[in-house]
């Protein structure tokens, strides 16, 4: 069962990206748990695979207009889709980092890989729920969504 | 180190080339921005090992931020070629990548200074001025 | 502690107290010795002269006696004797007298008595008969003895007259030995004088020295016990590593306990770790090691780096199992003039903290595997089992709709409370009544998680992360109930599938679905003290792949009309409406896939109070309100944002998460929209593409 720590770690790991890299907190929002299937997506999605003592996927994924915002704040002016890829890029590379720190070698994190469209390949996790949980920023929300078994 | 600015009287100071070294665009350019020394001089940036060691061996730059996960040739790997090429170099290694044995890996092969992502603008520049002085 | 520079100067000192002290002291001796023997020799001396000056006379009168003699022609043997006698005596102890004083008065006595010489000489020199006895003269003097008398007149008249100044010279002689004497006496006084008091101030000083060192050795020998005292009683492991990474040769005494050896002077810090870790763990451990000496890296940097922060090792224990321990290695490094001198390392033994925390966790996943379920489940109709089984996922579905629901401030998060808590004691309450104490257990926990975020002052979606976390545990419980349940239904034979009401049949559980539905539209009655009625058909023909969503649209949907579609009894009334609430759910084929529709004759929606919602939450302008035609307007509710906020001042929308559910209808491909007639009815048709799973099923 995944442990209120390791959920922490990841959802630290996304909220403080945007405290650092804008200057502004993100607020997480009310967390839920997806049962069946996989909880829809926004059009940009920064994956991670876990292996080792753990075994899932880990996602952030973020709707065009919050990325943009994001941007701005960032004092970045190139709002192309590569940009936007290279920011969930940034932001799962953030959350695979903190969880390496906290866990050690007991998690096998995979180097992030980004997808993006309404309807991405995420590998499936069979028979497993999902924790979601929705991070607010400015006006917007983005999902970080946890599966581990 | 030896490029010397070309003023001379007391106000000549060194100037520094800078490389940056990230997969990342955002991040190239964020590291560009955000550091405000005025002896920093930004020569190259490059997104994967094999780029940054092309523009270094052109270049010659006094200082390169380095990520660690890239394509093609990681940061520890790109590390140990640069020094090769340049023991006076001083790399600054910038990743998400927060676990011990990364960080001591790239300090022992020859980076100075380790600086985790995500970062501040001024932890940013803490950790060049760090390295310049 | 480093007290040998200090200690080599005190040496060094009390070294050269003590030569200068010899040194001085020889000194006093060897002068005082020579001017004792010159005393000596002065008073010696001194008693010649003054014995001396008693010859000047003696002479005169021995001359005078033996002139008697020889006038008198008596024997003048003994007289000639005396004087020989004294003249040698005179002219030796001249001679000594010369041999140390060169005085004038001593010169000018030696002088004269060397004037006496001639005269003398002559008298003692003779040897002959001075008579000659014949009978008519008697005794006679000789020829000789006549010239030996004249000689003897003439000395004795010589004598006479140098006795005087003779005597005045030896007078005056003796007189400047005396001085002579006495000054050499107070030169030995003051030179004595001068030793005792040199010897006493030196060894004042030593004495002094030595105290200070007494002191200094008693403060060191302190400090040596105290060190030793806290090397002894300090819990961590202390030790030094110098430039070879080998351990110094102090340590505290805690290292044996926590590594169970004693051997660690001179230990190769690599053979301290090697049969601990793992090569991996030992190969950066040296790494970084090493670089603590290179000083490329500051003291945070490194601290931040250190891969020996929590180190697991395993020890032999005194019975001889192997037992992990958890080790905490910090290192300081000690800076000398000429950069790292040692690096100071602690180790401390965080094994009962690290276990602690290990514990607790695996009591929580323990607790989560507990069959204590097992027996409470075999005395369970399986009927009434399955029944509440379904019942209470239904429950757990409304408790995740309820934290689904958007949320940013601590009013929108302290809305759920009640609901969720509503919903869990009632699952409660019908746990206990059956008896399944391990679902009880569980569902009180999380009953008291919601009473205990009541009483926070700020809540915010952190506080809800421990609540999903248990909300997982519960269903995944409820799963193995279910699994455990199916296994003991199947072994009795008893209770085939179909007696309860098909749960495993091919439809992909849709019979499961509409069953849900049912039981929580009852259930959204009761809560919510309103009346409707759900009617279905077609969810049969769900194909598979979209059972998963509807479901959690439907749930959603139905949610929305219980709490704000459907009025209370009596505002129905009072509109004309029967008491009963009407909510129809239909899934059918249509020309290109599917279609759903969800209506309930419930209050409908107002165009321009979802206009005026919009406007005051930024998603659209007040111009850009105004320009849309009912269509437009009703669309809002499927924007972003539009139920995210100000929902507890939305008492009349309908907002609830439908972006949420627009959401995951696109994800299927699907579209939605909606219709309605405020006061009568609203309406939401949902399109589906047809999916590979239904047109392989059709082929």
């Amino acid at each position: 069962m995944i442990q209120e720590s390791e959920l922490k770690t990841f959802v630290e790991g996304t909220t403080n990206y945007f405290e650092v890299a804008a200057q502004q907190p993100a607020s997480i929002g009310s967390p839920y748990l997806v049962t069946e299937g996989q909880p829809s997506v926004h059009e940009y999605t920064g994956v991670i695979n876990i292996t080792g003592k753990r075994e899932g996927v880990v996602y952030f994924t973020a709707p065009k207009a919050m990325l943009t915002v994001l941007l701005m704040k960032m004092q970045e002016s190139d709002f192309s889709h590569e940009t936007m890829r290279d920011l969930v890029g940034e932001v799962a590379n953030t959350i695979s980092g903190n969880a390496r720190k906290d866990f050690g070698r007991d998690f096998v994190i995979s180097v992030p890989s980004v997808l993006t469209g309404e309807k991405p390949e995420i590998p499936a996790m069979p028979g497993l729920r999902s924790f979601v949980i929705p991070i607010n920023w400015r006006s917007h929300s983005a999902k970080l969504v946890v599966a581990l078994k | 180190m030896n490029a010397v600015n070309g003023n001379t009287g007391n106000g000549a100071r060194r100037t520094y080339k800078l490389m940056i070294v990230d997969d990342s665009n955002i991040m190239r350019r964020r590291i560009e921005r955000s550091q405000n020394f005025e002896e920093l001089e930004v020569v190259g940036t490059a997104s994967n090992g094999v780029e940054a060691l092309e523009l270094f061996k052109k270049m010659d730059p006094d200082l390169v931020t380095m990520d660690l996960t890239m394509p093609q040739m990681d940061g520890i790997e790109c590390i140990e070629n640069l020094v090769k090429l340049k023991p006076a170099v001083r790399i600054l290694v910038i990743s998400a990548l927060a676990d011990k044995a990364t960080a001591v890996e790239a300090m022992e092969k020859g980076a100075n200074g380790f600086l985790n992502k995500p970062f501040t603008d001024r932890q940013l520049n803490e950790a060049i001025a760090e390295l310049i002085r | 502690m480093n007290f040998s520079g200090a200690d080599r100067k005190r040496q060094l000192v009390t070294v050269g107290v003590g030569t200068v002290l010899m040194l001085v002291m020889a000194g006093v001796l060897i002068a005082g010795f020579r001017l004792a023997t010159q005393m000596n020799a002065n008073v010696a001396a001194l008693q010649t002269a003054s014995a001396l000056q008693t010859y000047p006379n003696t002479l005169v009168a021995q001359l005078t006696s033996l002139r008697d003699r020889l006038e008198t022609r008596a024997y003048s043997g003994q007289a000639l004797a005396d004087l020989r006698a004294t003249v040698e005596k005179f002219d030796r102890e001249m001679k000594q007298l010369g041999e140390f004083s060169h005085s004038p008065q001593f010169e000018q006595a030696q002088a004269l008595w060397q004037q006496y010489s001639p005269v003398l000489d002559p008298v003692i020199d003779f040897t002959d008969q001075p008579y000659v006895d014949s009978d008519e003269e008697g005794s006679t003097l000789s020829p000789e003895g006549r010239t030996h008398y004249a000689d003897v007149k003439r000395a004795q008249l010589f004598t006479q007259e140098n006795s005087e100044p003779l005597q005045a010279l030896l007078a005056g002689l003796s007189t400047q030995l005396q001085t002579e004497a006495s000054t050499g006496a107070n030169r030995l006084r003051v030179l004595l004088s001068a030793g005792v008091l040199a010897a006493l101030v030196l060894a004042a000083a030593a004495a002094w020295f030595q105290l200070t060192r007494g002191r200094s050795e008693r403060l060191a020998r302190e400090a040596q016990e105290q060190t030793r005292d806290i090397l002894r009683t300090v819990k961590e492991g202390f030790f030094l590593l110098d430039a070879d990474y080998k351990i110094g040769s102090v340590w505290s005494d805690a290292l044996t306990r926590l590594f169970g050896r004693s051997d660690f002077a001179g230990l190769a810090f690599e053979e301290l770790l090697k049969d601990l870790v793992p090569p991996a763990t030992l190969a950066t451990a040296m790494k970084y090691i090493k670089l603590l000496w290179g000083e490329r890296a500051h003291e945070n940097l490194m601290k931040s780096i250190n891969p020996l922060g929590q180190l697991e090792i395993h020890v032999e224990t005194a019975s001889g199992a192997r037992e992990a321990r958890y080790l905490q290695f910090d290192f300081h490094r000690v800076m000398g003039p000429k950069g790292v001198k040692h690096v100071l390392v602690s180790v401390g033994d965080i094994t009962s903290s690290v276990l602690l925390a290990k514990e607790l966790q695996e009591s929580q996943e323990n607790a989560n595997q507990q069959v204590d379920m097992m027996l409470g489940v075999m005395h369970i109709d399986p009927v009434q089992l399955m029944s509440f089984l379904d019942s209470t996922e239904t429950g757990l579905q409304l408790v995740n709709a309820i934290l689904k629901e958007p949320a940013r401030t601590d009013a929108e998060f302290r809305k759920k409370l009640d609901g969720l808590f509503r919903e869990l004691h009632s699952i409660k309450g019908e746990a206990s009544a059956l008896n399944l104490m391990s679902v009880a257990h569980r569902t009180h926990a999380l009953e008291d998680m919601v009473t205990e975020l009541k009483k926070r002052p700020e809540l915010s979606g952190n506080d809800f992360l421990p609540l999903v976390l248990k909300l997982d545990d519960l269903l995944a419980h409820l799963r193995s109930v279910r699994e455990l349940a199916t296994r003991l239904s199947n072994l009795r034979e008893s209770a085939p599938t179909e007696a309860r009401g098909g749960r495993s049949s091919g439809k992909g559980g849709t019979d499961e679905l509409s069953r849900t539905l049912q039981s929580l539209a009852e259930r959204l009655a009761k809560d919510h003290n309103k009346k409707f009625r759900l009617s279905v058909s077609g969810l049969a023909d769900i194909p598979r792949a979209y059972v998963p969503t509807l479901k959690d649209v439907l749930i959603q949907m139905l949610r929305n009309s219980a709490v704000h579609g459907i009025e209370p009894a009596e505002v129905r009334r009072a509109n004309t409406k029967s008491d009963v609430g009407e909510v129809r759910i239909e899934f059918r084929k249509s020309a290109d896939g599917f279609e759903l529709m969800f209506e309930d004759d419930g209050a409908g929606l107002l165009p321009e109070q979802l206009k005026a919602a919009a406007v005051r939450k930024q998603i659209v302008t007040p111009e850009e309100a105004a320009a849309m035609d009912t269509r437009a307007a009703m669309a809002l509710i499927f924007r972003p944002g539009f139920s995210t906020q100000e929902q507890v001042s939305m008492d009349a929308g309908r907002g609830v998460g439908m972006d949420v559910v627009a959401k995951s209808v696109y994800a299927i491909g699907g579209k939605i929209g909606v219709t309605t007639n405020p006061g009568k009815f609203t309406r939401f048709k949902v399109s589906l593409p047809a999916s590979e799973e239904t047109s392989t099923a059709v082929a």
